[in-house]
């Protein structure tokens, strides 16, 4: 039976200009990366080295604590500073920079490659945890809690390559270029958490990708599933895929390991193959740089921490004045304000809108009610009426609209003809709720 | 990077349409129909159009501008006001009326209640309807194809398809006919072919979701299913009752105004069904043919009900778990009503400013209040006494007696009898008798008479077959117990079965009273006058009484 979830939206995917490029590697590599100190949305990392100290690729920069990630150097060279930089999560925060001498010598205290057959859970949360990986599709949740959390408790592993949002391809062509790794990835993974079902979610933008996948599968034999769902936003968001591969609806408060699924990036999957099989720690990621604005939109295999200027230097720089720079995707990536800012290891695009490409920005205009909004929300609110409540300021209403289940994913927004900021008012209100309701 | 210029929250890409798109989309969608209606009724569609828009733009404009309020004309809102407002009129309505209609719609229903987004009925339904309280000009309906000329709408009525199904009936004109609009009806609802297109865009562009449509018409679909008419079969019925009359253009183009529908989608589809169910009814049930009008307006008035019964189920949560808290919230909103016990007392002594003062002022409080109880009483008690005298159900009560007792005596067979249009020059009245199995017996004819000393009124039932059936004399003047000799009913029972001329003597006569003969002539007379109306009721409306040899 056929699941989907309700509501979504169909922004422009604007692929076209990088989904038949290949993932390649930098014009140049950078003269030195920098590395926040802080690449997960959970715990905390402090660093292990000090300016002057020399480091090779893969080497641990910092230590996790509290469950957070650990960093490894992507380039060989010498660290110059452990300083305030730019993160690109916004506002300034403690990096590594290291000083890239164009070697790229090997860290020689790797761990040795696993074989496939007799790897076993906890060899699996010790290895996840070594390469510092954390979720690639924007949640940096670091990935060996997560599958600590999940072991034993789920039936289902959904691979997302989704990639809903408009514009980023790198995740298409991970898929289509890797798909045996992924693939072999999955196995373990489903083996070790013991999943019955292994779905690997796409969309039907990606068409050669489900070729090419659907070719590997029947080659090998795998147990996987392929799992092909008409273009819409947000199916990658957790809850949604949930929903459209199981049907089950994932409660407010909870994540969707209690509903038995467990949900990982398809590029997640690639670094824990990575270094299960290869013993490398996750140091580099496909990057999509694209954009009107840009003059050769690419894919790119780019060490973590790169600076988001070398990115666009092997893109050919700028066309014309960028109206915005974001990482990440148009709908929830982040506005970029210094090009200084690195590639961290949630990075997946590198989107810089011409101003052609936005919504002429009118004012706000009245809202006629026509209920776009309701209908696009995935997550069954009402926008309309909790953006009224919150500006007429009754409050006492606000409980009954469960403002709080938001996933921010932007469809009211997005949909809205009288250009009012419902995301906004829909996350003040969820803020408020949290506070006790009371202003 | 000071060359990134904006910063905005997300998502930073928005769909293109606004609403003032929204509205230019739904104004170009209506140009097929209104083309079509030039097409059919000449120019004259044209000129009311633009005065209704006209009209509606510029009391918009002059509202704003008076109150001091921001001008909203550029929204296009009353320009789709004014547009559907006008493809709601009778091609034949004098160059008035869109004024009217458009003054009622942008001011009373729209700009009073704050205007775009807050008007809780459809404005140009508003208009719409305040101008079906003038039924001669809005039931004049030219034929399709006969082109109006622009100054004087001299208009040949024509029935619309509306009529014919009101009264059960197929309209003459073929499925075809009504598809492409060959109908007569309203500006813009005769062609329906030009309405589904029009509403095939606005759903292919997105700018309205096909639910409150689709439910509407289903509904009706439905509807005529369950319930056919006519002659050809339950489909051709269904077909029939879609493309007459003004349900595609209410379907696709007033039920979906995004303002005064729900905004939640099982809202959406309820109002919907909502809207078709009242309009199946008003057009079966109701004395005026068409129901849509009515039906939209009564469901706009519901949708703050619909959009709460439409809310969607929280994430996550079953069906049955919302709906257990559904129930839960109900117990205790029910909760919540207490019974405030009324305050009866009267503080007469309460403290005033001087002693005896605020006493006073009390007794002067209460007095106002019970005063102006007494005063509405009286006025209530006048009213209701005035009705009950103008309609005393007494006299009419004592009236239907009299007239059935009338009917006994002059058609005793029949049990019912009911007026008729029939008119004849020497009748007062013609009435038609019914069996109780509601056949047609035959008429009770009321005529005059000159008697021996004044006129004398009597009754005469003449059956089917032109026989007399009885003879009932209602008023007269003659002589206590000399001319009231002819009136005894063994005198009158003879007329029963007589037909043809009557005579006093000889052959079909019936003999004069001995002492009565001139009041027993004139009855003879009386009857032969009701004999020949009846004989010729049916072959013209005018009779001509030809003055037998009696």
């Amino acid at each position: 039976m056929k699941h989907s979830f309700f509501g979504g939206v169909h922004p422009a995917g604007h692929k076209e200009s990088t989904r038949r490029k290949p993932i390649a590697r930098l014009d140049q590599q950078p003269e030195q990366v920098v590395l926040p100190v802080l690449m997960s949305s959970q715990g905390r990392a402090e660093p292990l080295v000090r300016p002057g100290d020399r480091v090779q690729v893969g080497q641990p920069l910092t230590r996790g604590i509290d469950g957070g990630v650990c960093v490894h150097a992507s380039v060989s060279g010498r660290v110059i500073a452990v300083e305030e930089r730019p993160h690109p999560w916004g506002d300034t925060a403690p990096a590594i920079v290291v000083e890239n001498d164009g070697e790229d010598t090997p860290f020689e205290d790797r761990p040795q490659p696993l074989a496939a057959e007799n790897i076993k859970l906890s060899q699996l949360l010790e290895r996840t945890h070594w390469a510092g990986i954390a979720g690639m599709g924007g949640g940096a949740y670091p990935t060996d809690r997560k599958l600590a959390q999940a072991a034993g408790k789920i039936d289902t592993l959904i691979v997302n390559a989704a990639e809903c949002e408009p514009y980023i391809t790198a995740d298409h062509r991970l898929l289509l270029e890797r798909s045996d790794h992924i693939l072999q990835g999955a196995q373990v993974l489903a083996r070790c958490l013991g999943a019955k079902r292994t779905v690997v979610v796409t969309e039907g933008d990606k068409l050669n990708a489900v070729e090419a996948v659907e070719r590997r599968l029947r080659k090998r034999g795998a147990k996987a599933e392929l799992c092909t769902v008409g273009t819409r936003y947000p199916l990658g968001a957790e809850k949604q895929i949930v929903q459209t591969v199981t049907g089950r609806e994932t409660p407010a408060g909870s994540t969707a390991l209690d509903v038995g699924c467990l949900v990982l990036n398809v590029a997640t999957v690639f670094a824990i193959q990575d270094a299960l099989f290869k013993g490398k720690p996750l140091t580099h990621r496909a990057v999509t740089v694209t954009g009107g604005a840009v003059a050769r939109p690419r894919n790119l295999w780019v060490p973590i921490g790169t600076p988001l200027r070398c990115l666009l230097e092997s893109s050919g720089g700028l066309r014309e004045v960028p109206e915005l720079i974001l990482t990440g995707g148009p709908m929830m990536g982040t506005p970029q304000k210094s090009l200084e800012a690195p590639v961290i290891k949630d990075t997946n695009g590198l989107v810089c809108l011409a101003q052609w490409e936005r919504r002429a920005q009118t004012p706000e205009t009245i809202c006629i009610r026509c209920g776009k909004c309701v209908a696009s929300c995935p997550m069954h609110l009402a926008p309309v009426f909790i953006g009224r409540a919150l500006r007429e300021k009754q409050t006492h209403k606000l409980p009954a609209l469960h403002p709080q289940d938001c996933i921010q994913c932007g469809c009211c927004s997005y949909i809205c003809p009288a250009g009012i900021p419902l995301i906004e008012l829909v996350r003040q209100a969820g803020e408020l709720l949290e506070k006790g309701g009371e202003e | 990077m000071d060359r990134v210029r904006s910063y905005r929250l997300p998502p930073q890409v928005g769909q293109p349409s606004t609403t003032v798109s929204m509205m230019r989309e739904v104004i170009i969608s209506l140009i097929p129909t209104l083309g079509m209606a030039v097409f059919f009724f000449g120019l004259r569609v044209l000129v009311l159009t633009a005065l209704s828009v006209g009209a509606c733009v510029l009391f918009e404009y002059g509202y704003r501008r008076f109150m001091h309020l921001d001008n909203t004309v550029r929204d296009l809102s009353a320009c789709v006001t004014g547009l559907l407002l006008a493809l709601s009129l009778p091609p034949s309505a004098p160059y008035w009326v869109p004024v009217l209609g458009a003054a009622f719609s942008i001011l009373l229903v729209k700009q009073f209640y704050g205007g775009l987004g807050k008007n809780f009925m459809n404005p140009a339904l508003g208009g719409r309807m305040l101008l079906a309280t003038f039924p001669l000009l809005m039931t004049t309906w030219p034929q399709p194809l006969q082109h109006l000329s622009l100054w004087k709408a001299d208009a040949v009525s024509a029935a619309t398809p509306m009529s014919y199904l009101h009264d059960g009936v197929l309209p003459p004109q073929t499925l075809g006919q009504l598809l492409l609009g060959q109908q007569g009806g309203c500006i813009g609802e005769v062609s329906s072919i030009m309405l589904l297109l029009g509403g095939c865009y606005l759903v292919l562009r997105r700018i309205i979701s096909p639910r409150i449509p689709l439910a509407y018409l289903g509904t009706m679909a439905v509807l005529a299913l369950l319930f056919p008419g006519g002659d050809q079969g339950r489909l051709v019925w269904m077909c029939a009752q879609l493309l007459s009359g003004g349900v595609l253009l209410g379907a696709i183009f007033m039920a979906t105004d995004p303002t005064t529908s729900p905004v939640t989608p099982r809202g959406q589809i309820l109002f919907g069904i909502g809207c078709g169910l009242l309009t199946a009814l008003l057009r079966s049930c109701s004395s005026y043919p068409e129901g849509v009008g009515w039906a939209i307006l009564s469901m706009n008035c519901c949708v703050w009900l619909l959009d709460r019964a439409g809310m969607p189920r929280r994430f996550g949560v079953t069906p049955f778990t919302a709906f257990k808290e559904h129930l839960k919230h109900l117990r205790s909103s029910a909760a919540e009503i207490k019974f405030v016990k009324p305050q009866f007392q009267f503080r007469l002594h309460e403290a005033g400013k001087a002693p005896g003062e605020g006493h006073l002022d009390q007794i002067r409080t209460h007095a106002k209040s019970w005063g102006c109880l007494a005063a509405v009483v009286l006025v209530t008690a006048l009213v209701i006494s005035g009705v009950h005298r103008f309609t005393d159900l007494d006299t009419v009560r004592a009236e239907n007696t009299r007239q059935q007792e009338l009917l006994a005596q002059v058609m005793p067979l029949a049990a019912s009898s009911s007026e008729t249009p029939y008119r004849a020059n020497g009748a007062l009245s013609i009435t038609a008798g019914y069996s109780s199995s509601n056949e047609l017996l035959g008429y009770c004819v009321e005529v005059q008479a000159q008697g021996f000393s004044g006129v004398i009124t009597m009754q005469v039932g003449v059956d089917l077959n032109g026989q007399v059936t009885g003879v009932a004399i209602t008023d007269h003047k003659e002589t206590q117990s000399v001319g009231t000799k002819a009136m005894t009913p063994e005198a009158l029972s003879r007329y029963i079965g007589k037909s043809g001329t009557i005579r006093t003597s000889g052959s079909n006569s019936v003999d004069a009273v001995s002492g009565a003969t001139a009041t027993s002539k004139a009855i003879t007379d009386g009857v032969n006058r009701a004999l020949a109306i009846v004989a010729n009721l049916d072959t013209e409306g005018v009779v001509e009484y030809v003055d037998g040899d009696v």
